[in-house]
């Protein structure tokens, strides 16, 4: 193995040495120490992955390619070699770094939180254990991060699976924390179903299992007009191929807490808070989002359609409940889902950078912010309820700011006209950027202006990175990128070839000659009616609004405004160990939003951009992956969308704030007003009514059904062969044994005593009579001698 | 002239077996059984002398009946010894008595 990848696999197994020790020892290690035991092994982890991600941007092209050694053999089914290893490329070092440094910050936040909280369970620490977990969820997490072929990925999808279903039920004593875990865990299981079938299709068509063989035998198959994307050849007129893809990007929506399996995600709350920032932020749903753009490859245009619409059904509807929950750390969930639908959103309609992009921004804010939750409820004792906050601003000053860098990092808040912006300003604008170029992006340009200011955006946009100004993206990615690791090395050919939006006609060619069979099977033409493509674009820039606003309401009454309980008020602290943590990540919040991450994603999509479908469906014409994906469109790309999006979070922090700005008098006129949507989103869209209706009341009929085959039929069964044993054991009892055999023992014992009675008689006692007898017989032998030979 | 031959002798044995069988079924006390099987005894005893003398044996029937006497003897000690033990049982030399083994 390269350097690089030992300093990977060794941070993998840092964690899992540390799970190990901890499962055996940690008992013996006690309070704080098994805590620091966990810091110790993650820090040492997240040092080897910077330094891995050192060495990578100051590798050039060819000794990133030596870099990575696999893949190894590890065993053979038939004529399908398995094979395991490293999956070295940017977007793996920028996941490993991303997942270590945020788990570093949240395990010391985690000593912190713990130290203040209950971990006896029948007088028994359980201390340890929850650092245990801790360990095995980071241990499978960039396990999940480096592997390269989809079965390992799978192994340590379900081990994340299972740690989070440790982990959520950590006070599993509490009946609402096990029954969370066990919903965590079941609804997984339900998108784990679906991928599990995913691999079996993978495994039957592509016969290999690695993702770069996979998406290689996918390309050939491609190319040579195989019948798996032969719509007739599939279900319910999709090809097998697009259904391998959908049920690939059903274990993505199980961990990803999309809709339709996003239930599981709020009542994860129920597990303690470091637990929902690591679930939320660096491991579970990121897994998910992972694993989407690891098997984007394998995603045909309709299964990448399914994806969009999932995702965007899934930020509407999160966007909407989070409106109303008055929870913190359930608005922070539906936020969570919400953004998970932006990123899925994006994959869906081939941002494949900026879903990615989304994914680390996402996950430093996200982190930090779950983070100040834990230090607002623990400093609250233990109060979530976020209209008995307000005003705290005062006792927790850290904890207020760094929470404030998430709020203006998730609504996207920045400076349109300078390249000044937190996170989503630049990540979700350009998912939102792509949408739009693929509802509106293969129009006319002129035909495209009478769609008012989205057209106009799309005008500011083609500026941008048009021919005519092609100067402005190229200054705008050097201003914040390091030269070093600027330009991905497959991308000088397209740059020198033209960075211009429209393509000569030429510079297509070669790419449909490479693909003949996209033109004759029609796949370059995108799939679905044009108005779902609009409604694609539409619905997630009206919740670019909402976002804004349900976050400057959670910050709003938690933080500022007048305190309204003085119990939680005066009882409101915040300490050390928990804070710097939070100031670490806005820190990070605000370095991954300009440098590094975007680069290197960028350059993972060069390393992805052999897939036929990648390319051609975001232009939806033959335009090359380093062209569509790559760094020109970075910084133009939001700016494309200043008038429809770019002023989101100012006004949906203004909206928040002229409501909640007050208290919550005019909030309750509100919420009485709009009663009957009100309830709706309170009752989150009745999701978990309907699933207690259908799938556990069927479960109920189910039941029913079967207890009343199991009570009359086989109980009936059972008891019919009862009664035939007893009919016969009468009958060998009663019969044969106590008649026959007990007769013949107790005869022989009845003539036996009618004997010794018989015998008995003679036998007085008297010693005359013995002698008389004795006399009399001699009498008798002596007269039968002398007389009764005479004859 | 009357001459006292082996009728005699045998007469007189069978008389005294008679009178030992009589005793020793008539009486209650232990030590008259005792007695009446001495004159049993004493009865094969005279019989064994007596064809001795006038049978063709030779010195035979001497030599039984001092085994007979010798036998009587030890029958004698030991039957007193029982007696001695049965008094103490039961407090009575009534052989009638002795029948606590009878079920």
């Amino acid at each position: 193995m390269s350097p690089i990848e030992t300093y990977l696999v060794t941070g993998v197994l840092i964690p899992l040495a540390g799970f190990v020790l901890l499962a055996f020892l940690g008992g013996r290690l006690g309070k704080p120490a098994a805590g620091w035991v966990a810091v110790l092994a993650i820090a040492a982890s997240c040092g080897l992955s910077a330094k891995a991600l050192w060495d990578w941007t100051h590798l050039d092209a060819a000794g990133r390619l030596a870099a990575r050694t696999g893949p190894y053999e590890w065993a053979r089914l038939g004529d399908t070699v398995l094979t395991v290893g490293v999956n070295l490329d940017s977007l793996t070092i920028i996941m490993f770094f991303m997942v270590t440094l945020i788990s570093t910050c949240i395990f010391v936040f985690s000593v912190g939180y713990m130290a203040g909280h209950s971990d006896e369970i029948d007088h028994v620490s359980k201390y340890h254990r929850f650092f245990t977990y801790l360990c095995l969820f980071d241990f499978s997490m960039l396990l999940l991060v480096i592997a390269d072929s989809l079965l390992l990925l799978f192994i340590s999808w379900e081990l994340v699976g299972l740690c989070s279903y440790l982990l959520i039920g950590y006070y599993f004593h509490k009946k609402s924390a096990s029954t969370a875990a066990m919903k965590a865990f079941i609804t997984n299981r339900v998108g784990d179903l679906g991928f599990i079938i995913g691999l079996g299709l993978v495994f039957v068509h592509l016969h290999d299992l690695s993702l770069a063989g996979a998406a290689a035998k996918f390309r050939d198959a491609w190319a040579a007009g195989s019948p798996l994307f032969d719509p007739a050849a599939g279900l319910l007129g999709l090809s097998p191929a697009t259904w391998m893809g959908m049920l690939l990007f059903c274990g993505a929506i199980g961990k990803s807490a999309q809709f339709p399996l996003h239930v599981w995600l709020p009542d994860a709350m129920e597990g303690p808070t470091p637990v929902s920032a690591l679930i939320h932020a660096a491991t579970m749903v990121a897994a998910g989002v992972y694993l989407t753009a690891r098997i984007f490859v394998l995603l045909t245009p309709e299964a990448q359609l399914f994806v969009a619409v999932i995702g965007c059904i899934t930020l509407t509807l999160a966007a909407l409940v989070a409106i109303v929950q008055t929870d913190i750390k359930k608005v922070l969930a539906y936020s969570t889902i919400s953004q998970l639908g932006y990123m899925m959103l994006g994959m869906g309609v081939g941002a494949w950078i900026a879903a990615l992009f989304h994914l680390l921004t996402h996950a430093f804010f996200k982190a930090l912010m779950f983070l100040g939750s834990g230090q607002v409820i623990e400093g609250c004792h233990h109060e979530q309820d976020m209209r008995k906050m307000g005003g705290l601003w005062r006792k927790m000053p850290v904890t207020c700011a760094t929470f404030l860098v998430g709020v203006l990092a998730i609504a996207g808040a920045g400076i349109p006209a300078a390249h000044i912006g937190l996170g989503g300003y630049f990540s979700k604008d350009e998912i939102l950027a792509v949408a739009w170029h693929r509802a509106y992006g293969r129009e006319d340009h002129g035909a495209a202006q009478s769609h008012g200011s989205v057209a106009q955006a799309n005008g500011l946009w083609r500026m941008g990175k048009g021919p005519t100004a092609p100067e402005v993206s190229v200054a705008d990615i050097d201003q914040f990128i390091p030269a070093s690791w600027a330009q991905p090395p497959g991308e000088h050919a397209s740059e020198s070839g033209g960075a211009a939006h429209h393509r000569p006609v030429a510079d297509a060619t070669p790419r449909e000659e490479t693909h003949p069979g996209a033109a004759q099977a029609g796949h370059a033409r995108a799939p679905g009616p044009r108005w779902l493509w609009i409604a694609l674009f539409v619905v997630p820039v009206i919740m670019a609004y909402v976002t804004p606003f349900y976050m400057m309401r959670a910050w709003w009454l938690t933080f500022m405004g007048r305190p309204r309980d003085h119990h939680v008020y005066d009882h409101a602290h915040e300490s050390p160990l928990m804070y710097l943590p939070l100031v670490v990540l806005a820190i990070g919040t605000f370095v991954s939003s300009y440098f590094l991450f975007r680069p290197l994603v960028a350059e993972g999509a060069v390393q992805m951009s052999t897939a036929p479908f990648l390319t051609m469906l975001y232009d939806g014409e033959a335009a090359t992956a380093e062209h569509a994906h790559g760094v020109p469109i970075d910084h133009a790309a939001h700016r494309a969308l200043v008038p429809a999006v770019g002023f989101a979070f100012v006004i949906g922090f203004v909206l928040a704030i002229a409501i909640y700005g007050r208290g919550l008098a005019l909030a309750t006129k509100l919420a009485a007003a709009l009663r009957p949507l009100h309830t709706l989103l309170e009752h989150k869209f009745y999701f978990d009514e309907l699933y207690g209706v259908v799938l556990v009341g069927g479960v109920a009929a189910l039941r029913a059904v079967s207890y009343g085959f199991d009570k009359y039929v086989v109980d009936g069964l059972v008891n019919l062969s009862g009664l035939l044993t007893r009919v016969a054991s009468w009958f060998s009892g009663v019969i044969l044994d106590q008649g026959l055999v007990d007769g013949l023992v107790n005869g022989v014992g009845r003539v036996t005593y009618a004997l010794g009675g018989l015998v008995r008689r003679p036998q007085v006692g008297r010693v005359r009579n013995y002698i008389l007898f004795a006399a009399g017989s001699v009498a008798v032998v002596v007269l039968w001698a002398a007389f009764g030979r005479v004859k | 002239m009357l001459t006292i031959g082996l009728t005699h002798y045998l007469v007189l044995a069978a008389a005294l077996l008679c009178c030992g069988l009589y005793v020793m079924t008539t009486k209650r006390n232990a030590v008259g059984i005792l007695i009446g099987a001495e004159l049993v005894l004493n009865a094969a005893a005279l019989n064994l002398v007596a064809f001795a003398r006038y049978g063709a044996g030779g010195l035979d029937g001497q030599v039984a009946t001092l085994f007979v006497i010798v036998l009587a003897a030890a029958e004698a000690a030991i039957a007193i010894a029982i007696f001695v033990n049965y008094y103490r049982v039961l407090a009575t030399i009534d052989a009638d008595r002795g029948d606590t083994l009878k079920g």
